[in-house]
């Protein structure tokens, strides 16, 4: 094992964000970060995420069914313009502006979140004082 | 540990400069949560948490309780994420084999990676946003809606394929020129970067930046500005600070 700091080189692990922070958990940190050589002496506790693993987004005929209806709806839209209620998922009403600022505090809620039954949100602080 | 199938192991979140400190109530992953501690050898350290083997890890709660640890961790000082799962038979086998094998490149890579933390920018378009952009700039495509819009439900079942295959084209290089965009500012801030693959049919911008926690006002910014002009269009989104996930790779060697 030999570390380095340098871009990983291309995303691997994806997920597919339709909801909450997990989602963005799954995308940032699946097959990401330091392999262990050492692993295999320990029968790694599996990962039961291999289903997520093989959600890569890939192009398929399903696919552009999906966005033909889109399309499709869209016509709709021009006079109705709430349509697409199934297709737009996590697509918040709001402008985007609003929506980065909820985004940047949602970086610290997830934190919160996850530690939302009652624990402390600092994990580790820096003891300046006794370094060894 | 009473049980003798329940082989208790040392799970391993990251590795930190040794003059860390642990929140004795920091739970991490495996269930019930074990407590997170640290390891310390010579001026490194692991966060580490107790776990057993006999199941498997990959709930939710432990993904969540991974990245939080790290990701806390990342806004205080520089850390180097172990990959989801990683696990050693006990805290001396990461004292021994972790730590001390590899304790000058550790204490390296932790150097570079002093005061920074990784953000993460995404991007999601507006479905009928995009569509209708997509739309606008494909003749082919919108002659095509027209025709399906005129024939029955399953009589085009070609056509719909053929639309949608250039609509999702479109939307695709859409996503390349508007991440080129972002990359470019990006790199105008002197961050390090790195473009990940698209995790969603509508995602507009995802790309990965090593920046220094003192400039993250100005990725921020940078982020607002796109939100501003991309309003009604992209609904943008920054995460960060997190552990350098992407920015910290174990080299191969042959």
């Amino acid at each position: 094992m030999t570390t380095a700091v340098q871009p990983a080189g291309g995303g691997g692990a994806t997920g597919h964000p339709s909801s909450s922070g997990l989602a963005d958990v799954i995308d940032t940190i699946l097959d990401k970060g330091l392999v262990i050589d050492a692993y295999v002496q320990v029968s790694l506790v599996g990962i039961e995420l291999l289903t997520i693993d093989a959600r890569i987004v890939v192009a398929s005929v399903d696919t552009y069914l999906r966005f033909a209806e889109a399309v499709n709806r869209l016509e709709l839209s021009d006079t109705e313009k709430q349509g697409l209620p199934d297709l737009m998922e996590n697509m918040q009403s709001g402008g985007a502006k609003s929506k980065t600022k909820g985004a940047l505090e949602a970086a610290g809620d997830k934190v919160r979140d996850v530690l939302g039954d009652g624990q402390e949100r600092q994990t580790a602080d820096r003891r300046k004082d006794d370094r060894r | 540990m009473t049980s003798t199938e329940q082989q208790p192991a040392t799970y391993v979140y990251g590795i930190v400069p040794a003059d860390v400190m642990t929140n004795r109530e920091t739970r991490g992953v495996g269930d019930p949560p074990g407590q997170v501690s640290i390891v310390r050898v010579g001026d490194v350290a692991a966060l580490v948490s107790e776990v057993v083997t006999d199941r498997p890890l990959g709930k939710p709660e432990d993904l969540t309780a991974h990245a939080n640890i790290l990701d806390t961790t990342a806004a205080e000082m520089p850390v180097l994420p172990m990959r989801f799962g990683a696990v050693l038979a006990s805290r001396d086998a990461v004292a021994e084999e972790l730590l001390r094998e590899h304790h000058d490149e550790f204490v390296n890579a932790l150097h570079e990676l002093e005061g920074k933390a990784e953000y993460v920018v995404k991007g999601r378009y507006q479905q009928d946003a995009i569509l209708e952009e997509v739309l606008a700039e494909s003749e082919d495509a919108a002659q095509l809606r027209e025709a399906v819009a005129t024939k029955p439900e399953d009589g085009a079942r070609n056509d719909r394929i053929a639309l949608g295959e250039l609509i999702y084209n479109g939307l695709a290089a859409k996503r390349d020129a508007d991440t080129r965009r972002v990359i470019a500012e990006l790199e105008s801030l002197g961050v390090e970067i790195a473009p990940l693959d698209p995790t969603h049919d509508e995602d507009a911008v995802h790309v990965a930046c090593l920046a220094n926690l003192s400039a993250q006002s100005d990725v921020e910014s940078l982020v607002g500005r796109f939100a501003d002009e991309w309003e009604g269009r992209v609904n943008m989104k920054l995460l960060g600070p997190l552990a350098p996930y992407e920015f910290v790779v174990t080299e191969r060697q042959e």
